[in-house]
């Protein structure tokens, strides 16, 4: 075993990679700048008609209760909030790719779209609890977080259950396992295939650090939101995988970002509520 | 965790996702059977209307996955798959009902399926596919954890 090849070389020898549409990523890059307007959000995503297309309708879904008074994208911007707006075009923009198989982790169709959109807006409420760091950069991390996924999927595929067997025995999380046989995991492969899609540094992190936030050296909350955020959205059985729970919750994570043992139920609460009305308003949209 | 009764009886079946253990005083419950402490005592008013008998009913559970690792003390709380075992069983024991078969714990996820007329509970994992757990119909226990 051991490292056979590196993280670069596998992800470019990996065939069918989604690409992040250009209008998304300027739009996230938009979002997170100080001086963008609603004009200059609008107008980037006239150059995608069809992105452009699913975003108004997403505004216009029964979720925000706003159905039929959206008419242009400049308006959505300026009654959802440019940062929302965002999220709507990169939960249309994902949708395509995270609603794929991938079955070297034993997930069907819809399953890795179920658990990313629960993640997302789990790690949305964490923030919301939280008050400590902004809740629609949180969501955009959560909704990205397990694109190494993506990538190791076909690595894994005749695989998964040697990980499986080797993680019951020696009681490793399903990470150490990839690692032990891989040489990384499907964090360290996201992080870095978030890099190379110039991704925000914040997706970048999350993806890399959401399974042990404690090892990044200078610990970030939006990590620590979706660290949290995916252990909510597993435990509520959101499109859970071969590697189900098998992985380590850090409780310092709870810590840095203010919230107590009890605002866990309450967020899984909130969490059960707010993923079944969006998917139930949004799914047809982005299919 | 999936919560699967029947009462061959009067042939009344009714099954109930629990995600939490208890309801908040504080909140309106807009899915009752969410939570343990509401949905099974729901679940039961719901059979009797229709004619069930707490005295006939079976039981089955199913689920409860949890994280292998909580890596430091204190964080008892937050493991919400074993408490949600624990209050289905208090709910069920207070309400003088006997499980005849569960699957519950681990780190894996379950689908839990309910067939009527026959009461037959299967637990479907990646791991092991597709197993009877039991027949609620006629007390036939084919496999519990």
């Amino acid at each position: 075993m051991g490292v056979i090849i590196t993280i670069d070389e596998m992800i470019d020898r990996t065939a069918d990679l989604p690409v992040i549409p250009a209008v998304a990523l300027r739009i996230m890059h938009e979002a997170d700048s100080n001086t963008t307007s609603a004009s200059q959000i609008a107008m980037l995503l006239a150059r995608d008609p069809a992105l452009a297309s699913r975003v108004l309708r997403l505004a216009n879904s029964a979720y925000y209760g706003l159905s039929g008074q959206v008419f242009g994208l400049k308006e959505a911007v300026v009654v959802l909030g440019l940062r929302c707006v965002k999220n709507l075009a990169l939960v249309a923009a994902s949708y395509p790719w995270l609603s794929k198989p991938l079955h070297g982790y034993g997930l069907e169709p819809k399953d890795l779209w179920m658990h990313s959109h629960g993640t997302a807006v789990a790690a949305m409420l964490v923030a919301q609890r939280s008050g400590r760091l902004r809740d629609d950069e949180a969501f955009t991390a959560g909704l990205l977080h397990d694109i190494g996924k993506l990538a190791m999927n076909v690595w894994l595929e005749r695989k998964t259950e040697a990980l499986i067997q080797l993680s019951t025995l020696n009681g490793w999380s399903f990470v150490e396992c990839e690692r032990t046989v891989l040489g990384y995991d499907h964090g360290q492969v996201g992080g870095r295939l978030a890099e190379r899609w110039n991704l925000p540094l914040s997706v970048i992190d999350s993806a890399r650090y959401h399974h042990e936030p404690d090892e990044r050296p200078d610990p970030s909350l939006v990590v620590d939101a979706v660290h949290l955020g995916d252990y909510l959205a597993s435990v509520l059985g959101f499109g859970l995988g071969a590697d189900g729970l098998q992985y380590a919750l850090q409780p310092n994570t709870l810590v840095r970002l203010g919230l107590h043992p009890q605002d866990i139920d309450r967020i899984a609460d909130d969490l059960e509520r707010e993923r079944r009305l969006q998917a139930e308003s949004f799914e047809e949209i982005v299919a | 965790m999936g919560v699967a009764i029947y009462d061959p009886k009067s042939d009344v079946s009714g099954m109930i996702h629990v995600m939490l253990p208890a309801a908040f005083p504080d909140r309106p419950v807009d899915q009752i059977g969410k939570f343990a402490d509401t949905g099974i005592p729901a679940l039961l008013m719901a059979m009797e209307k229709m004619g069930a008998n707490k005295r006939y009913m079976r039981v089955a559970i199913a689920g409860g996955a949890q994280v292998f690792k909580f890596n430091n003390t204190g964080a008892n709380n937050l493991d919400i798959g074993r408490r949600n075992g624990e209050a289905v069983i208090e709910q069920l024991t207070k309400a003088g009902l006997r499980i005849l078969a569960k699957d519950i714990g681990g780190t894996h996820g379950r689908t839990v399926t309910f067939t009527v007329p026959d009461g037959k509970v299967e637990v479907k994992t990646l791991s092991q596919g597709v197993a009877e757990l039991c027949y609620l119909a006629d007390n036939r226990e084919r496999s519990a954890a």
